[in-house]
């Protein structure tokens, strides 16, 4: 048993955090609530190759794991990148026989998205919001085409939520369940991990607030009500890396598992994030709920991501029925 | 990453159990539904269990082989641990002494002291127990008042001890005791091995909110203690005992080990049980389910990541009180939805047909949230040592203890 990221993985995972720390932000984050472009954007991302991490190399990827990418996502997730590697990883999949498709995702020349529920009338869908080709499940069927996007106000800028109604259509597999649900199984993975990113993060910024500021005489770390609080939060992070790593791992080397792990991860990502986002507000005090701080783009992201891909009780649901079905062995 | 066995760790797995099989007429085996033993009711049995095991070499996997040990890693130890759990045989009557008093034993104990109790303790011909804890200082350990006075070449102990985990079978003890009260608190301490059978020990089982007997009172009443005993230095008795509650929490739960029932235990009760729910109920337990099942994983997968950094080299730090507090969690959604599923029989001691292992569970664990340093105490240490937080300021490191500020 070796539960740990390798040399090679954490190379990329400090690659991606000086990418992602130079390229994005939560500065671009909050102006992106105000309509500015959000950051590094597609380009960027299929520049350093992140759009194709798990495309195959055949078709210009790099034909890397599922575990490579969640490394990648959660060093974007700490800055609040957009767009999602969700939308990578999950059409990744469902291009999986459709090289020149496949191509176009890496490379980022079309903008992808994948549409949840009614293709005629999708669920707010990540990355929908500027996409130009969009991949649906039509009575059992994946089909791609162009859509009329329907955009809401946005919580959270960062995710080009939209709705999409098609207007055409072409099948690329018939009676896809089985590739959609494996697809959507793998999305709500490196969800879990751009949560991750967010959540440690939000984490490390309420610790080093609370080591400098001081309240009654002393800094505020130092009295338990707070020290706890942040622990706790720090405490879900830690735990929410564990299922993280193994259910990116399960996606690669035990598909059997993907199915609990995934929805474990997500289950555990939504109330991980939340407490670190909040937690985060509450030690700032005042300044942690203005526009200004960027607490508030923390507690955005994990108010949204913890409905996006289902939520926590549809996966506490699903883990439930898998181990009750015997999926724990 | 890899969570299969390395070729190495199979080959170990595959011995571990041929050797089980091999002895499993000598070893006692949990019945079906059954979740442990009381180590008073099967003392014999216990004892020869382990001595079974021990000359197997399934006891002290990790340590040093001079000290009758395996020399061999902690996934080893793991292995074996899983093993054991898989062939259903219950946990050793003396996991006080291979996890807590054993290693102390070897850190600070003398050549003659090594020699004298290691090996017995792992064969169980000697079973230990932890004196540490005192009904005025439980969380705050080092405002302990059982004294050790020094009279020619023995030390004269008095004073209480409490929550003493296996008291009333044990044959040794490690016990901390204040021999300055003058020094600050933590520098008046002092670590000594004693007798549980010597004259003026007296050890009274406490009666727990599940209805059990684990814990006990111990009195000392002027108990002489050869200076031989001592273990460490006179004034070093914090030092020492830092070594014991680092493994403590290393032992509960802080490598992956479960706390309380294990997940799958629970999952086969929620087979069971989740049919017979109606409407909402069942609704409400499948959430419970799932949740408890999720926090279990993810203590579970948390300790192997530990066990990992350990396995190459790492030593335990601060972080083990994390696995102690996730597990002490996850042991607590697994227990409440356990009973849960119960239905209407949730409000009884047991079922009607007698299986009470979810309630007795669900009692026990509140103890175990305070055992071994409580969930707000876990919180201050990884506050401060592992976020690097400031800590509490405090006068009781600086003041002599007998200055009356306790």
């Amino acid at each position: 048993m070796n539960f740990d990221l390798d040399t090679d993985q954490r190379d990329i995972a400090a690659g991606a955090r000086d990418f992602f720390r130079g390229s994005a932000s939560p500065a671009a984050a909050r102006a992106g609530l105000e309509g500015d472009r959000l950051e590094p954007g597609r380009k960027a991302l299929a520049d350093i190759g992140f759009l194709g991490i798990t495309v195959p190399e055949a078709a210009g990827g790099a034909g890397r794991s599922v575990l490579d990418l969640a490394v990648v996502a959660e060093q974007g997730g700490a800055v609040l990148a957009a767009p999602s590697l969700v939308t990578a990883a999950r059409a990744a999949v469902l291009l999986a026989d459709a090289p020149e498709l496949a191509a176009q995702l890496a490379d980022g020349s079309t903008a992808f998205a994948v549409l949840d529920g009614p293709v005629d009338g999708s669920a707010p869908s990540i990355d929908a919001a500027d996409a130009t080709l969009f991949l649906g499940l039509d009575g059992g069927d994946l089909v791609v085409g162009e859509g009329e996007v329907v955009p809401g106000r946005p919580l959270d800028a960062t995710r080009g939520l939209a709705s999409v109604r098609l207007t055409s259509r072409r099948v690329l597999a018939p009676d896809a369940q089985e590739l959609w649900a494996r697809a959507r199984q793998v999305a709500a993975v490196v969800l879990a991990a751009e949560d991750l990113g967010g959540a440690d993060r939000a984490v490390e910024l309420g610790i080093a607030y609370a080591q400098e500021r001081e309240a009654f005489g002393r800094r505020i770390g130092s009295y338990q009500a707070v020290k706890h609080m942040l622990v706790d939060a720090w405490a879900g992070v830690d735990q929410l890396r564990s299922l993280v790593w193994w259910a990116a791992w399960a996606a690669d080397c035990a598909p059997a598992e993907l199915p609990l792990a995934s929805s474990a991860a997500k289950a555990y990502a939504a109330g991980a994030f939340e407490r670190a986002a909040g937690t985060l507000i509450q030690v700032h005090g005042g300044i942690g709920f203005t526009w200004e701080h960027d607490a508030h783009l923390y507690w955005r992201r994990a108010k949204v991501d913890r409905l996006l891909l289902g939520d926590e009780a549809e996966h506490l649901d699903t883990v439930a029925r898998l181990a009750v079905a015997g999926a724990l062995g | 990453m890899d969570f299969d066995d390395s070729p190495d760790e199979a080959a170990y797995r595959a011995r571990v159990r041929a050797l089980l099989e091999e002895h499993a007429g000598e070893l006692l085996h949990l019945a079906p539904g059954q979740e442990g033993v009381d180590a008073r009711r099967h003392e014999p049995e216990m004892r020869r269990t382990q001595r079974v095991l021990a000359d197997a070499g399934l006891v002290g996997v990790t340590w040093p082989r001079e000290y009758g040990g395996q020399g061999g890693t902690l996934v080893q130890q793991a292995i074996v641990a899983q093993e054991l759990a898989r062939a259903r045989v219950p946990g050793l009557i003396n996991h006080i002494g291979i996890g807590m008093c054993g290693p102390t034993v070897i850190a600070h104990g003398s050549q003659d002291q090594r020699d004298r109790y290691l090996a017995r303790l792992l064969r169980a011909d000697d079973v230990w127990c932890q004196l540490f804890s005192e009904p005025a200082s439980g969380s705050d350990l080092a405002a302990l008042r059982t004294t050790a006075v020094r009279d020619g070449e023995d030390w004269v102990v008095n004073g209480q001890k409490v929550w003493t985990t296996l008291a009333h079978v044990a044959d040794y003890g490690i016990l901390l005791t204040r021999t300055d009260p003058d020094r600050p608190k933590h520098a008046g301490l002092t670590m000594f091995v004693v007798d549980m059978h010597a004259p003026g020990v007296t050890v009274r089982p406490l009666r727990q909110m599940g209805g059990q007997s684990d814990f006990n009172e111990v009195f000392f009443d002027d108990v002489r203690i050869p200076d031989g005993e001592r273990l460490g230095e006179p004034g070093e008795g914090w030092r020492v005992a830092l070594t014991t509650l680092m493994n403590e929490r290393v032992a509960i739960g802080g490598a992956g080990g479960t706390i309380g029932l294990p997940v799958e235990a629970f999952v086969e009760h929620a087979r069971e049980r989740l049919p017979a729910l109606d409407g909402d109920r069942q609704v409400l337990a499948r959430q419970a389910v799932g949740r408890a099942v999720v926090a279990s994983l993810a203590a579970r997968y948390t300790g192997y990541r530990r066990l990992t950094v350990l396995s190459q080299g790492g030593i335990p730090g601060p972080e083990a009180s994390a696995g102690k507090l996730a597990g002490t969690e996850a042991a607590r959604l697994v227990a409440d939805a356990g009973v849960r599923l119960l239905g209407d029989d949730a409000v009884y001691a047991s079922t009607s047909d007698g299986d009470d292992r979810w309630q007795r569970t669900q009692s026990w664990l509140p103890g175990i949230a305070i055992a071994g340093g409580t969930d707000q105490v876990l919180r201050n240490i990884l506050g401060e040592r592992v976020l690097g937080l400031p800590p509490e300021p405090r006068s009781d490191k600086t003041d002599p203890f007998s200055g009356g500020r306790r």
